[in-house]
């Protein structure tokens, strides 16, 4: 008997969400189909892949970045480069300098220099807080409001500031609000009711549903992204279609993969290429769990990224 | 060695010599002073306070205890060491599981009703509500120095006479015995004897004189986690002649039945638990009952106990620990041949404890009962049976199948981890209603009219927060939206509601509930959700194929099923579908102290009853958090249809 391809048709799709503006703008999500099952039916947008910049600088030198970056440590600088990467998307920037335990700059310095990457930088551009809940809040509506118009991804609401965040970017000022949950769906699912019973709208939500490195408990970030998708194409549910950007290399850099020097661990061989190892895997995986974009470090792994996304579809 | 003195409300002073660094609650459970610790001593749960009145304690600032109250003196025993000599007074709040002890008299005729409506339903049902308990009047001749027959064989004779049992085993227990020589003598050789008639003997539990009239009584009781509720029956014609409840003095040992095992574990504890539960609470609500009803102790001749797994197990003093260790094994399900006289019960030492079968480890004989007195194992609609406790138990089915399993709600429902929880007495509001323009309250206080109200019960905290949320002062996830005028929050971040202020309530700190209150109340819903949810689709069926839901529990007759379901209890069925049945658990042991018949019947449910184990289900978990939120994750459960 001849092979005869079914194929796996959904009534409902992941919400497509517009970033950034004028030349500079990127949609997220749009298919209605599993990741990566082209042969079930056209993807509407490609998984994007996005480039980490934190605003210290780049904290690690490794001969790839120095390479591709140069001995600048400007973050105006570093962000004009970074959108010149083969295969970068849209830039993520982080707000390390933020944070009261470190650094500790003040909201206005913030903001000003968020303002400055954001003229300096070609593509659309994400921003991610300190992870100091309460600055963070602070700090999202002022940027949020200093960049109204320029719709841009605020990462992240949580459950803990989301009634700020969500007023201030989702509903005042017009940006995208990211959603963060830490890998269960139900939180997730309860986060963006919450939100859109804020009156933020469905459609300027986009999921940070938490990820680990692979090799580190992912089957529950599968599971859950799994899950996720299931339950907004196969049921329908509205409170579920968000696209999903996931931050891979904050977690992918940590671990001790990454972290131990080939002094101390010879037979792992070159640090750098662990690095890039733990952000491929955990990316590909992430993508090929549901993400609809991730969020990398390292220009060779961005590479290598989005040219398996455009060998695969 | 520094001295404590725990001076208690009513006055009585105790003095006791700690180590130094001891915390005032370590002190006070050596020196056997009642102090309510549900959290078992881990500053969570803010229910220890103790007033210092001289001295000074080692004491660490925590959340539940407000900068005015800490100048008042208020610590919590759980943090405060001592290092010197120190005056602590033990407010009433403490010990409210003992002093709240609540004797009713026969005229909460709604109450009375459900455990008639149990008796009638069950001779409905065709079984015999009677035993084979016999009043007689024996005439013997006096001995005389030709009739030297001794006292036990003359009163054995008489009986056979007159009961025509002549081939039958005659018992004579020792307290009978002790007081026969006297008793005949007094009463001329007449006398009036109670007894049972049983497969193969009789036994002879009483002797009384002739002219009195004795009362067959027996004793129900269930015993709850957090509270213990008891009726005296009159063995003969099933009539109440009393009824009693008290919180569960275990209490101070833990608020849920995994702290209790770990202090029973402890060098002694096992004793203590034992002593806390027959002597300091049982005992306790057995003098008080007989003497309302003005009969001895002696008269009580059987006892049924309906509780869960480890509250029987730590009844009878048996070793628990292994309910809570994989792979969960109870040392029995069912059980025989206890004697009053075997756990130091103060009723007839011959008195038989009969216990409902426990089907499981988490779920226990209040189960069986309550399955037993919702008659849903006599019913064709598929039906659903809740006992909203500290341990939520559901059991599902009809006359065919009966499937059950239980989930650790916490003793929210029964007011416990709620700042001002309390159970359902006098001075608890069981209703609540706000106007969501003006934002004022309306309240239904239990007790007598102009009662000032102390807390809130379980049902008043249903209504509350559903008010609140379908008020929009809360989200959906228990965190109050600021913009309210009775919404403060603490140094801590932390918002609170206040429904009563002081100065209109009958304690300082006025009524109010907090966001960690809301949040554990929205996790014992969503454990109690979650379960049904689970449990009936373990067979493949939808929450909206069950016919009728018997919801059982201490929380309240008032409990409002509409709100019940709009903060998503309860699965959204028609309002009529749903069925108060109060305290299952009592009147399943009541009807099973009165009639053997029907005790078999209970032993045979719980025989029937498949048990899931939920912690098992992979599923579980998932849908316990999409549960705990309001009303639920899927809104599409709780939309109008």
């Amino acid at each position: 008997m001849a092979y005869k391809q079914t194929s796996q048709k959904f009534n409902a799709a992941i919400n497509s969400v517009e970033i950034g503006t004028g030349n500079k703008t990127l949609a997220l999500g749009g298919e209605n189909v599993l990741p990566f099952y082209s042969f079930d039916g056209p993807i509407l947008n490609p998984p994007r892949v996005g480039v980490e910049i934190s605003d210290l600088g780049m904290n690690d030198k490794l001969a790839g970045m120095l390479n591709f970056y140069g001995d600048t440590q400007d973050v105006v600088e570093l962000v004009k480069k970074a959108s010149g990467m083969p295969g970068a998307e849209f830039i993520c920037l982080v707000l390390d300098s933020a944070d009261p335990d470190g650094e500790n700059r003040s909201v206005e310095d913030c903001v000003a220099m968020v303002k400055s990457v954001e003229e300096a930088a070609t593509l659309p551009l994400m921003v991610m807080g300190c992870g100091n809940t309460e600055k963070d809040t602070v700090l999202f509506e002022k940027i949020s409001e200093a960049l109204e118009g320029k719709n841009i991804v605020i990462l992240s609401a949580k459950e803990e500031n989301y009634k700020n965040v969500g007023a201030s970017a989702g509903l005042a000022y017009g940006q995208k609000v990211g959603a963060e949950s830490s890998v269960d769906i139900n939180l997730a699912k309860q986060l963006n009711v919450l939100l859109t019973q804020l009156g933020v709208n469905n459609k300027n939500i986009i999921m940070n549903l938490g990820s680990a490195t692979a090799g580190y408990g992912f089957e529950y970030v599968v599971s859950t992204m799994d899950r996720v998708k299931m339950a907004a194409l196969g049921q329908n549910d509205t409170a579920l279609q968000m696209p999903i950007v996931t931050p891979v290399s904050s977690e992918t850099w940590s671990v001790k993969e990454s972290l131990l020097e080939q002094e101390d661990m010879p037979e792992w061989g070159s640090r750098e290429n662990r690095i890039i190892d733990m952000e491929v895997a955990t990316a590909a995986a992430c993508l090929a769990a549901g993400s609809n974009a991730v969020i990398l470090r390292h220009p060779s792994t961005v590479e290598a990224i989005s040219q398996m996304i455009k060998e695969l579809i | 060695m520094p001295k404590i003195t725990f001076i208690q409300e009513d006055g009585k002073e105790l003095i006791f010599f700690a180590s130094s660094g001891d915390t005032v609650l370590e002190a006070s459970r050596k020196a056997n002073v009642p102090i309510d610790a549900p959290c078992s001593g881990n500053a969570s749960c803010g229910k220890c306070k103790v007033r210092l009145i001289k001295g000074e304690l080692e004491s660490a600032v925590t959340r539940h205890i407000s900068e005015l109250e800490y100048a008042d003196g208020y610590r919590l025993a759980c943090v405060s060491k001592i290092h010197e000599d120190v005056e602590v007074l033990v407010p009433d709040i403490s010990s409210a599981y003992k002093s709240r002890m609540k004797i009713t008299d026969l005229s909460s005729e709604n109450e009375l009703a459900i455990f008639e409506e149990t008796r009638q339903n069950i001779k409905a049902a065709g079984l015999d509500l009677k035993n084979d308990w016999h009043v007689i009047t024996c005439f013997m001749d006096i001995p005389t120095l030709d009739d030297t027959m001794p006292d036990n064989e003359r009163l054995i004779r008489a009986v056979k006479k007159v009961t025509g049992f002549p081939d039958i085993h005659i018992m004579i227990p020792f307290s009978v015995i002790r007081i026969l020589p006297d008793i005949l003598r007094n009463n001329e050789f007449t006398v009036k004897c109670v007894l049972q008639k049983k497969k193969d003997c009789v036994i002879l539990y009483g002797i009384y004189p002739e002219h009195i009239n004795p009362v067959i009584a027996g004793i129900a009781v269930d015993i709850g986690t957090t509270s213990v509720s008891a009726l005296l029956v009159n063995l003969e014609n099933g009539e109440i002649l009393a009824k009693s409840s008290a919180g569960n003095a275990q209490i101070r040992y833990g608020a849920d039945v995994i702290n209790r095992i770990v202090e029973s574990c402890k060098p002694g504890g096992i004793q203590n638990l034992q002593k806390a539960i027959v002597d300091e609470t049982i005992n306790q609500m057995i003098d008080e009952m007989a003497s309302f009803a003005q009969i001895s102790r002696n008269d009580i001749v059987k006892m049924c106990i309906a509780s869960n797994t480890t509250m029987n197990h730590l009844f009878l003093g048996i070793n628990a620990d292994h309910i809570r260790r994989e792979p969960y094994i109870p040392c029995f399900f069912e059980l025989r041949n206890i004697k009053a006289s075997d756990v130091n019960v103060h009723i007839h030492p011959n008195a038989d404890i009969i216990f409902a079968p426990n089907v499981g480890s988490y779920v226990g004989g209040d189960i069986t009962a309550g399955a037993l007195s919702s008659m849903i194992w006599n019913k064709e609609e598929l039906s659903l049976f809740i006992d909203l406790g500290t341990n939520g138990e559901i059991v599902f089915g009809n006359k065919d199948f009966l499937m059950t399993c239980a989930c650790s709600a916490g003793p929210a429902f029964e007011g416990g981890d709620i700042s001002c929880g309390m159970r359902a007495t006098d001075g608890a509001i069981e209703a609540v209603k706000i106007n969501e323009v003006t934002g004022e309250s309306v309240l239904s206080v239990i007790g007598e009219m102009k009662t000032k109200p102390v807390g809130i019960c379980g049902s008043g905290i249903i209504d509350l927060v559903s008010e609140l949320y379908r008020c929009k002062i809360i989200d959906s996830k228990g965190i109050f939206i600021d913009g309210n005028n009775r919404v403060t929050r603490d140094a801590f971040g932390m918002g609170t509601y206040m429904l009563v202020k002081p100065e209109d309530s009958g304690t300082i700190k006025g009524v109010f509930i907090n966001e960690v209150d809301i949040d554990n109340f929205i996790r014992a819903k969503g454990a109690i959700f979650s379960a049904i949810k689970t449990l009936t689709e373990s067979l493949d069926m939808k929450m909206s194929m069950i016919e009728s839901v018997y919801v059982a529990g201490g929380i309240g007759s008032g409990i409002n099923i509409k709100n019940s379901m709009n903060i998503g209890l309860f699965p959204k069925l028609p309002a009529d579908c749903y069925h108060y049945i109060g305290n299952s658990s009592l009147s399943g042991a009541y009807a099973s102290v009165l009639s053997d018949k029907v005790f078999k019947k209970v032993v045979e449910i719980g025989r029937n009853m498949t048990y899931i184990e939920l912690s098992s289900n992979p599923g579980y978990m998932d849908e316990f958090m999409a549960a705990c939120f309001i009303p639920h994750t899927d809104i599409n459960l709780f939309e109008e249809k």
